[in-house]
């Protein structure tokens, strides 16, 4: 087991660096400028139209990340522009995470989400190096800092990843700390341990692996979007939060494929559910009974089945999701980054 | 990490001061410059004249020597830059930030005017400041302005209002009060000089704002620009005063803000001088500003003053319906409903309430689980001679909580005059180790115990009303009992109330019955106006048992109506103080409780100087605790049980206050709770020594002499020495 994860670990590493070293070019120009057409504003702003049409650091980050994947430094610019001017207000240097354009301020909630900053982080250090931008590669340092030392926390004997600054450690609630291991973004967590080498990195991923093997809870033996996870007791269904495989965890798959961890057994209980029991798209299962709640079967979430499939088993991308046909922001942004791995690791299923 | 940055700033600030008259940056002056004027041809190409004339005066002031080139108004030959420069003219800073990316993307030579930069940066960084301050992310302000110098300048006076603001709000008081200083010294707009001061006053001290007013200017009519400032410092001392208590305003601001009030036609004026009258003994002043403020829709803090302003004026009956109407728009408008209520259902005697005001009483304490309420319920049933409704709410607050030793007192009072004895000596058993006054309705020994020390310890006015009320009987209409669900065993019994199927207020009809007393003699329907001799009851009075619960509670419970007994204001101040005890405001208390010892009697002074040690206690305690404390800030009552260490300190508290009788009560409690040490014993010698009570305090100290303890002697020796002078004297 333990070798296993070390190994999940190394191999993380190696296809990162790999990464790095690729052309960006891995998102068409098409399929980028359609994007930004639909989801950006000419401020920069990733708008999150399926949720009345807000914005927030982890949109941001995506949009960066995109933008980098399709190589238009120009809009990584835009983006990048609004996301420090607006969100990246906060005194402990990460960003604040909700922006409301119906609000005034816009700020709605102050506290940090780190999926959003380690993606933000992530974009700039890769557009920093690939494009020799020392002001990007400066500011993913100052972001890898602090995700380091605020969102990083050593709970008994697990290094994990806290969801936000404010209100899911230990210290905030009795079941403590509450995480989202769809925050735990793995392929991020080399190139931070670059910027930020006094985080211990590789030992956040291998609690981040070892969580995902525990979490498998219910019927279907799915991870939950929020667990609680306290030290030396079993990892369940965070109180306070929908008992659901959902929009969360449906990006772990997607995140480990992403980071080069291909390993089947973790891989397992998502192509179970998708694969075999849901025709390929990825459901809403309830985790108490393991009944599918909702199918999803928008082209961006049926790109997660299709991927892991392609991994799995070198099935070709079906036809009718070689085109990308833009829906909402969130599935659309799982389509290009599902697409951008299939271009780098697996042309062989286009 | 601030003070280094705020010593850039000040500097920054002074940078600024000399900038408009001066020769500007010395060291770009001395040899020609490569002036860029990027800018200045793009406003040109636009017609945009005052931009034009604003940047020429700019690059004039940093370049001495420069003029403006001939051919200004030419074609602009980088049609490129040009739109950048529009972009950035029309505010589209993530444009102009894209459209530099694309071109250096496409041309690795070309690098934008650093002119165009910097005010890219700055235009960024003054938006970024601004989004960080409304998000009050102060040290995030001070680091943008420490980067973007040029924003502070009176051009951008919000600017400098935000960055003073983050400076006072990071412990900065000096740096916030230099850069009011500056923006008054420098800064010439008449109404943003005057909102200046504003924006200062709620940052800055009464010291540090004269200080600012002394840079007053007068208008071209010879008028102070600061007049109209002069009524805001009134008011902001007069709401601080209203907050704290032991802050007063002159007389004169008293005046003046009458005047303002009556003036104004809003609520904000009367509402705060009526807070203030309130809060400093003049509930009848009070009441006639709150009035006034609740006509003017001052919404529920008005409807809160007024109505405790009423209750502290013993006019709890006309402040009830107002209570009730607000009881439900914030949670200190319930509390002071029910505290009116309460205050009347515990009035010695009982008075005659209207049925409406029990039957919409009873629904909020069911849906509250309020322990004082379901109580006070309990006891006015007990004084209305309707003992078995006095039991039922008397278990139903033992149900909601079980260590509440007044209603279990008053339960098992109902219990011996129903002459229930099974289960009154359930309850002697199940309270015998924390209620002496329980154990002694049914055993004469302890009975005896309790008289004598009462005896001893000079309490023997003390008398609970409540035992005393028992006696008299006063019809009234009766009293519903916990509606359905709630957890009384012995509702279901009584034959006396009959559910009424489909009322949707409470499950129990109001029963016409009314319940006679079985030992009383005569008719119940006889008002006793002798009262009938409970007398062996009323020396069953116990010293004041440790709370065990809120606060609040306990000053309703064992003072019984704050008003009816000490006359008004010491009570009202008594339940100010347990309101702020309640807050965590243990030193804003104190002077309450101070002023209920001074005025008040009996139960509501003893009370009081409890009270008044507890916050002592409290204060003392709040920084070792402070970690547990906001570990758990829902749970008040834990914080108040009194552990032993807590009631050796009060002990001590007692002593030093020259308190000794309670000292006594705090170390006999104390003793029950964990054996006494020698320290103890030496402190409880020391208090017989102060009260006169040579015989026992030598007693003691010759016992603790005899064990070897030096510091004994002390007070052998004091003790000679006192008789002595006693001799001498005669």
């Amino acid at each position: 087991m333990m070798r296993y994860l070390l190994a999940g670990v190394l191999l993380l590493a190696c296809g990162v660096l790999q990464a790095m070293a690729q052309s960006q070019t891995l998102i068409s120009q098409e399929a980028w400028a359609t994007y930004m057409k639909q989801f950006v504003q000419d401020n920069g702003r990733v708008v999150d139209e399926a949720n009345g049409g807000i914005s927030h650091s982890e949109g941001q980050g995506y949009g960066m990340l995109l933008a980098f994947l399709a190589g238009d430094r120009s809009n990584f610019e835009r983006i990048w522009s609004f996301t420090r001017t607006e969100l990246l207000i906060r005194d402990d240097g990460l960003a604040a995470w909700r922006w409301d354009p119906n609000s005034n301020p816009h700020v709605t909630d102050v506290n940090a989400a780190s999926d959003g900053d380690l993606l933000i982080a992530y974009a700039l250090a890769r557009a920093g190096r690939t494009w020799g931008i020392q002001g990007y590669t400066d500011s993913a340092t100052r972001i890898a800092r602090a995700i380091g030392h605020k969102l990083v926390v050593q709970n008994g004997s697990r290094l994990v990843l806290l969801p936000g600054a404010t209100g899911f450690a230990s210290s905030d609630r009795k079941d403590g700390p509450i995480l989202n291991l769809s925050y735990w973004i793995f392929e991020t967590f080399p190139v931070m341990a670059q910027l930020a080498p006094e985080t211990d990195w590789a030992a956040l991923a291998k609690s981040g692996l070892e969580l995902l093997t525990i979490a498998k809870l219910g019927p279907a033996r799915l991870p939950p979007d929020w667990i609680s996870a306290p030290d030396n007791a079993p990892v369940t269904v965070a109180d306070g939060f929908p008992p659901v495989f959902g929009y969360n965890s449906l990006r772990i798959s997607l995140y480990l494929l992403r980071a080069g961890i291909a390993d089947a057994e973790l891989q397992e209980s998502f192509r179970r559910s998708w694969l075999t029991e849901n025709g390929g798209s990825p459901a809403i299962v309830d985790i108490p009974t393991g009944r599918v709640l909702t199918r999803l079967t928008d082209p961006g979430y049926r790109m997660l089945g299709a991927v892991l499939a392609c991994a799995l088993n070198a099935t070709p991308i079906p036809q009718d999701l070689r085109r990308f046909e833009p829906t909402l922001y969130y599935p659309s942004t799982l389509y290009l980054l599902g697409w951008a791995l299939v271009a780098e690791k697996y042309p062989r299923c286009l | 990490m601030l003070i280094v940055l705020a010593g850039a700033i000040v500097p920054a600030i002074a940078q600024q001061v000399q900038l408009p008259g001066g020769s500007g940056n010395s060291t770009n002056s001395g040899s020609r410059p490569k002036v860029d004027e990027t800018a200045l041809r793009y406003f040109a190409s636009q017609g945009d004249t005052r931009r034009l004339e604003a940047e020429i005066a700019r690059l004039r002031a940093l370049y001495p020597e420069w003029s403006p080139p001939a051919d200004l108004f030419g074609p602009q030959t980088d049609t490129e830059l040009e739109r950048m420069w529009k972009l950035y003219a029309d505010g589209k800073y993530s444009d102009v930030r894209s459209a530099i990316a694309a071109r250096q993307a496409a041309d690795p030579q070309w690098d934008p005017p650093a002119d165009l930069l910097a005010r890219l940066n700055e235009a960024e960084g003054r938006q970024r400041l601004i989004n960080a301050s409304d998000a009050q992310q102060w040290n995030t302000v001070l680091r943008i302005a420490t980067e973007a110098p040029g924003l502070l300048t009176c051009a951008n006076v919000d600017i400098l209002w935000r960055v003073a603001e983050a400076f006072a709000k990071t412990d900065q008081t000096p740096r916030a009060l230099d850069a009011y200083t500056y923006v008054l010294t420098n800064c010439n707009d008449t109404s943003e000089r005057v909102a200046t001061v504003q924006k200062a006053i709620p940052l800055l001290t009464d010291d540090e704002i004269q200080n600012l007013l002394k840079l007053e200017r007068k208008d071209a009519q010879g008028k102070p620009e600061f007049a109209v400032l002069r009524d805001d410092l009134i008011r902001r001392r007069m709401g601080k005063a209203a907050e704290n208590p032991e802050f007063t305003v002159p007389e004169a601001d008293i005046t003046r803000m009458e005047e303002l009030s009556k003036q104004s036609t809003t609520a904000g004026d009367p509402l705060v001088l009526g807070w203030y009258l309130f809060r400093h003994d003049d509930a009848k002043r009070a009441l006639e500003w709150f009035k006034l403020a609740l006509d003017r829709k001052g919404g529920p803090k008005a409807a809160e003053g007024y109505v405790l302003a009423l209750n502290s004026l013993g006019r709890a009956l006309e402040a009830e319906p107002i209570a009730y109407e607000w009881r439900d728009s914030a949670p200190e408008n319930n509390k002071a409903y029910l505290d009116v209520v309460i205050s009347l259902l515990t009035a010695d005697p009982p008075p005659v309430l209207d049925e409406i005001v029990l039957t919409r009483f009873s629904p909020v304490v069911m849906r509250d689980k309020y322990v004082p309420g379901a109580q006070a319920l309990g006891w006015y049933a007990y004084n209305t001679g309707q003992i078995v409704t006095a039991r039922s709410w008397f278990e139903t607050a033992l149900n909601w909580d079980p260590n509440d030793e007044p209603s279990a007192y008053g339960l098992a009072l109902a219990y011996w005059r129903l002459k229930d004895g099974a289960r009154l000596n359930a309850l002697v058993r199940a309270w015998g180790t924390r209620s002496e006054r329980i154990v002694a309705l049914v055993d004469p020994a302890v009975r005896a115990r309790l008289e004598a020390r009462n005896a001893q310890s000079q309490i023997t006015t003390y008398t609970d009303p409540l035992i005393a009320a028992a006696a008299r009987l006063t019809p009234t209409p009766t009293l519903q009992p916990p509606p359905l669900g709630a957890p009384s065993a012995t509702l279901g019994s009584n034959t006396q109330f009959q559910p009424v199927p489909g009322s949707t207020v409470t499950a129990y009809a109001p029963t016409s019955q009314f319940q006679p007393v079985p030992q009383f003699e005569g008719s119940s329907a006889q008002p006793a106006a002798q009262p009938v001799s409970y007398t062996e009851q009323t020396t069953y009075t116990a010293p004041p048992t440790p709370p065990r619960r809120r606060s609040v509670t306990r000053s309703v419970a064992r003072t019984g109506s704050s008003v009816s007994e000490s006359g008004g204001s010491a009570g009202a101040a008594l339940a100010r103080a347990w309101k702020l005890m309640e807050l965590n405001r243990p030193i804003e208390a104190i002077p309450e409780f101070d002023y209920a010892i001074k005025y008040g009697q009996g139960r509501t002074a003893e009370d009081a100087a409890y009270g008044k040690s507890l916050a002592y206690m409290r204060k003392g305690m709040t920084n070792a605790a402070q970690a547990a404390a906001l570990q758990a800030p829902q749970n008040p009552r834990r914080s108040l049980q009194l552990s032993a260490d807590l009631l050796a300190q009060r002990a001590y508290e007692f002593y030093r206050d020259g308190r000794y009788v309670e000292a006594i009560i705090s170390l006999d409690e104390h003793a029950r709770l964990a054996p006494e040490q020698q320290d103890m014993m030496l402190l409880r010698a020391w208090c017989y020594y102060q009260l006169h009570d040579y015989q026992s305090a030598k007693r003691i100290f010759r016992a603790l002499a005899a064990q070897g303890n030096v510091k004994a002697n002390e007070g052998i020796n004091a003790i000679a020495a006192s008789t002595r002078q006693l001799r001498d004297a005669y």
